[in-house]
């Protein structure tokens, strides 16, 4: 058998190793549940609603965004406390640098971002978009306001792609807000 | 019967096959810092404090003549000093199997021996533009080895080389599509160890020689889903040296597939030879290569781990 033979073989057995040791899960921070209580209160009620985006309205959202519409079906629910609009809750996905990360976005009753919650993280950097003081730079914007990342949204050095994903991310719900739901509003 | 053909793809497949095997048993639900090409380099550095260790096997084959096989390893450790300057010290290892094959100045003859420690090398990368953020990215690359053995000949040859690298990098389609562009150059200074028992006519030059390398390197990966990265590379080389003036130059270009996860990744690209020149060797049937100091076929398997 030859040398490199050898060394086939070699690699055979950290391959068997670590083909035993089991998945690593993703890091889950929050349900959607526990994060829909923390945004709005014990207190608030939530209604599914069931939102598909038509193909020419993804598109002018892209365009707002900057960012694909992955998927036409967004999830969202109506959000009321004591009987009264409170706003809307969304649950979305982007890319961190190669894997999703799943965050809350609350809008308040004006469409305002009253909050936004990183729900599952699956990188090994970049994790520093979990920090409070970074999220609650998206509190208070609005459609009307540019979101424009290392500018009125700054960035975390060692964490750009999810800064700028997640910065995008919001930007196309408050655009989805404002094509779809802003006008249906009682 | 094996026609050449059929054991070059076999080689290949068994490889490949090796590699996404290495890849699947990495497999979890997370991602990496990691390179997503086997030869070019990336723009990006690794962020402040993070730990990368980072295994490479080469494999080098077939010189069209005889029997030539080489495998390198390269053992590395890359730590993140600033969130734009990062370093980076390996450990080099070769092992060789070659018979059948002499050309003057180059293989003074059969060699074969296991892995051994064949050198050492360390670098640093300073980003200037984040591809991130900025319109490109931009790096800067400083590396400095020192060997021991010849990689061609696997004789014993001390080499010092240095090189630095303009690394340029974009990201499109929301970052799903990475290309990036290397270009440097290499200065080296080798000196042989004399060899007892050559034939009286074989030239094997002992004093030291000096070559100067032009590379350009370009790369495309792109992420076709969660964990999974497909991509192309091309290598180009072309080496002067002082006693006969341009020796060689090379093409190779190939696929490559990447695969990441939380803590691992792994990256396998298959670089064959695709052109070259300079001068070939007495009796080399494939005039369109060099075969020299390169070889028609080579696979690169890099594993890494982040702490």
């Amino acid at each position: 058998m030859s040398t490199h033979d050898d060394w086939v073989r070699f690699l055979a057995v950290p391959v068997a190793v670590f083909s035993a040791a089991g998945a690593v899960h993703a890091t889950q921070y929050l349900s959607a549940e526990q994060a829909q209580k923390l945004m709005f209160g014990a207190s608030a009620q939530f209604e599914r609603r069931s939102l598909k985006l038509e193909k020419d309205v993804a598109r002018d959202i892209e365009k707002f965004s900057g960012v694909k519409v992955r998927f036409l079906d967004v999830p969202v629910w109506q959000v009321s406390d004591n009987g009264k609009p409170a706003g809307y809750f969304f649950v979305d996905e982007v890319y961190g640098k190669h894997e999703f990360i799943t965050y809350a976005v609350a809008l308040d009753a004006d469409g305002r971002v009253r909050h936004v919650e990183i729900l599952d993280y699956r990188e090994t950097y970049g994790y520093q978009v979990r920090e409070a003081a970074w999220r609650a730079q998206f509190v208070g914007k609005s459609f009307a306001d540019p979101l424009k990342f290392d500018a009125d949204i700054q960035n975390i050095s060692g964490a750009t792609l999810s800064c700028r994903h997640i910065t995008e991310g919001v930007k196309r719900i408050l655009a989805i807000h404002d094509r779809m739901l802003k006008k249906a509003q009682p | 019967m094996n026609s050449p053909l059929r054991v070059r793809l076999r080689s290949v497949a068994m490889s490949a096959l090796l590699g996404a095997a290495v890849m699947g048993a990495f497999a979890t639900t997370g991602r990496a810092d990691e390179d997503v090409f086997g030869y070019v380099k990336s723009a990006e550095p690794l962020p402040k404090g993070a730990v990368e260790v980072t295994q490479w096997f080469t494999r080098r084959a077939d010189k069209g003549t005889g029997h030539y096989s080489a495998l390198d390893s390269k053992t590395e450790l890359e730590y993140g000093f600033t969130d734009k300057f990062s370093g980076e010290i390996a450990l080099l290892g070769q092992s060789i199997d070659t018979s059948g094959i002499m050309i003057d100045a180059y293989v003074p003859g059969d060699k074969k021996y296991g892995m051994k420690f064949s050198g050492i090398e360390g670098s640093v990368k300073y980003n200037f533009l984040s591809a991130a953020k900025d319109p490109v990215g931009l790096s800067t690359y400083f590396a400095m080895q020192f060997l021991t053995l010849d990689p061609t000949s696997g004789q014993d040859k001390d080499t010092w080389s240095s090189e630095v690298k303009l690394l340029l990098q974009k990201f499109f389609f929301d970052d799903q599509l990475i290309v990036a562009f290397n270009g440097g150059i290499e200065s080296t200074i080798a000196k042989r160890k004399p060899i007892d028992g050559l034939p009286p006519d074989f030239e094997w030059p002992t004093d030291p020689e000096v070559e100067i390398e032009f590379i350009g390197a370009l790369g495309a990966s792109y992420r076709f889903a969660p964990n999974w990265s497909v991509g192309a590379e091309l290598l180009y080389e072309e080496e002067h040296e002082t006693a006969v003036g341009q020796e060689r130059w090379t093409i190779q270009a190939g696929p490559n597939v990447h695969f990441a996860a939380r803590q691992w990744w792994a990256t396998f690209t298959w670089l064959p030879q695709i052109k070259g020149g300079g001068s070939p060797y007495p009796g080399q049937t494939d005039t369109d290569l060099h075969l020299i100091e390169k070889t028609k076929e080579e696979l690169r398997l890099k594993i890494g781990y982040n702490f």
